[in-house]
């Protein structure tokens, strides 16, 4: 082999390919600062000076404040729900002995490949009748659902690492299952619970789709919800939308970032199998 | 008397349980028994005021063209994400492997897109496909280049395409690290014995990578499928179904149909046969990929 010196071809065809990729992601945190009338005279241009009024009218135009605290309580809601029931379902299916193991597996698995539109209309209906449309519990709880899978699948890939010798000498010293979970799994599979975690939070704070129908009124709008009235009632103000967007995208970038490759190898342990 | 506590024993594991199956039941399973109900009946709003059996299923299947086109737009899309989304990802995986540096800042760069919300993503993708101020006119026109009126999300021929490249574009940097973790558990001596053979890269790629990457393959084929055959939210944000029906897919009609026309029962109808229309693919891309898989872990 001949070992090249300098740059290889391939860094540079993985940097111009890396910089067409993440084009779109800076552009619209750039377009957060541009004023409305310049999107459309020129795009390219860097936004100088920078039109930092946007960010201020996007948040008292469409309720940000609001929407965000709507937002941080739904995803915190179905986190918390997706952790209650998937901690101990992980567990017991990776490290006990429950009946028909494998079946139930593939049980709490249904719902990645049912998809949601089959459920948006009774849900719509159930929820109807029992009061929930509006409430954001309400969403969390159908969020909760769609994630399940994905946090157990997860979390028993960190379970299966804890020894098993552990868990039965736990056993003979008579520690009940909710000690276990607690004195145990909880501990040793911490940072795959934090992982699960961020996860489940991205993913509840992008969503629309439920939120879409279950919300109707603009008081319990979540931040994507919230976007969507610079189009309805603000049509030229795509500036403004923009700046909405940068706010709005920000919280995951930050979680992201910060657990990027720790969201990697949770992802890719998930798809391993 | 050990065969009875072995048996209460497992009836306690079984309790860990009974959290994520209440949640199901609830969630899931009522909602689905009560969505066949509503497909097989007639409704006025949300209220069942009678039987129809199978006439909305009829309906759907053979006398519904716009349903029809959105059945083979959700297969078109979601076939070309497949190619699309693993190939791009696999490519992608190969060349960051190849790098020396900065892989860390690659891989932020190609799985961004994935964090960002669909809203987010479809927003800025409609302006990018603009006409006049888009990201083509513009190029375009620094080249010199009269492309102003490039529009594909309001040209019927291109616009499931500009749909695909998006998706591709979200979702490719996730396949590429499925690929690269995936990558990491193939013995570099099988590489290096290829390479003293005079192997080239490609026939390298060919040969040893991609055949031992089938696991990977497999999995990200059956979450392609899964996610794409649903894909309903970055749709409806870059051009709600439009123009006309051209990227209409399964999930726009029946959002469409439930909440614009209120014609519950039917649109749920059309769910339950987007939903079977998903398993089957599933159930057919497993059996088909299994033996592969198998063959890559021997």
């Amino acid at each position: 082999m001949t070992t090249r010196p300098g740059i290889r071809p391939a860094t540079i065809a993985v940097a111009v390919l890396a910089v067409i990729w993440i084009y779109p992601v800076i552009w619209t945190l750039v377009n957060a600062v541009r004023p409305t009338a310049d999107l459309y005279r020129g795009p390219l241009d860097l936004p100088i000076p920078p039109a930092l009024g946007n960010l201020a009218d996007a948040w008292n135009r469409a309720n940000l404040g609001g929407a965000l605290l709507n937002s941080t309580y739904v995803a915190s809601l179905t986190v918390a729900g997706a952790l209650v029931v998937a901690i101990p379902a992980a567990f017991t299916l990776t490290r006990l002995r429950p009946p028909a193991r494998a079946a139930l597996f593939l049980l709490v698995l249904a719902p990645l490949i049912i998809p949601t539109e089959v459920l948006i209309v009774p849900l719509f209906a159930i929820y109807r009748n029992l009061g929930l449309i509006n409430s954001l519990p309400g969403v969390a709880l159908v969020n909760v659902v769609f994630s399940v899978s994905f946090a157990t699948v997860i979390l028993a890939g960190f379970f299966r690492r804890i020894p098993q010798d552990l868990i039965d000498a736990a056993q003979l010293d008579g520690a009940g299952r909710l000690a276990l979970l607690r004195f145990i799994a909880v501990p040793l599979a911490h940072p795959g619970i934090v992982d699960v975690g961020a996860i489940v939070a991205v993913f509840a704070w992008n969503d629309f789709s439920g939120a879409l129908v279950l919300l109707q009124r603009p008081g319990v709008f979540t931040a994507p919800l919230a976007l969507t009235t610079f189009s309805t009632f603000y049509a030229t103000d795509e500036g403004l939308r923009f700046a909405g967007l940068a706010i709005t995208f920000l919280p995951p970038l930050v979680v992201f970032l910060l657990l990027q490759r720790r969201i990697v190898l949770a992802l890719t342990a998930a798809t391993a199998r | 008397m050990r065969l009875a506590a072995g048996r209460r024993e497992r009836a306690l594991d079984f309790a860990l349980l009974l959290p994520v199956l209440a949640l199901l039941a609830a969630f899931l399973l009522y909602p689905l028994l009560y969505g066949l109900d509503l497909s097989l009946s007639r409704t006025e709003g949300l209220e069942v005021t009678g039987s129809v059996g199978l006439a909305h299923y009829a309906r759907a299947l053979f006398g519904d063209a716009v349903f029809r086109q959105g059945l083979v737009n959700t297969v078109l899309l979601t076939a070309a994400a497949v190619v699309l989304q693993t190939g791009i990802g696999l490519g992608l995986a190969v060349l960051v492997s190849e790098t020396r540096r900065g892989q860390a800042v690659f891989r932020i760069a190609f799985v961004a897109p994935f964090v960002l919300a669909p809203v987010a993503a479809g927003t800025v993708w409609k302006f990018l496909f603009a006409p006049f101020f888009g990201i083509v006119p513009s190029v375009g026109g620094a080249l010199g280049l009269d492309l102003s009126t490039f529009a594909p999300l309001s040209d019927a021929s291109l616009a499931l395409w500009a749909v695909v490249v998006v998706c591709a574009w979200r979702f490719a940097g996730f396949s590429m690290v499925v690929y690269l973790a995936g990558m990491q558990s193939i013995p570099h001596e099988l590489h290096e014995a290829a390479e003293l053979e005079g192997i080239g890269p490609f026939a390298r790629l060919r040969r040893i990578t991609w055949p031992l990457l089938w696991p990977q393959t497999f999995a990200l084929t059956l979450l392609t499928t899964i996610g794409t055959l649903r894909v309903f939210d970055l749709i409806w944000i870059m051009t709600g179904g439009g123009p006309g029906h051209a990227t209409e897919t399964a999930a726009t009609y029946v959002y469409t149909t439930a909440f614009r026309s209120v014609d519950v029962g039917y649109a749920q109808a059309m769910a339950m046969i987007l939903m079977v229309l998903i398993v089957a693919l599933a159930f057919v891309e497993y059996r088909l990929l299994t033996p592969r898989v198998e063959a890559a872990a021997a």
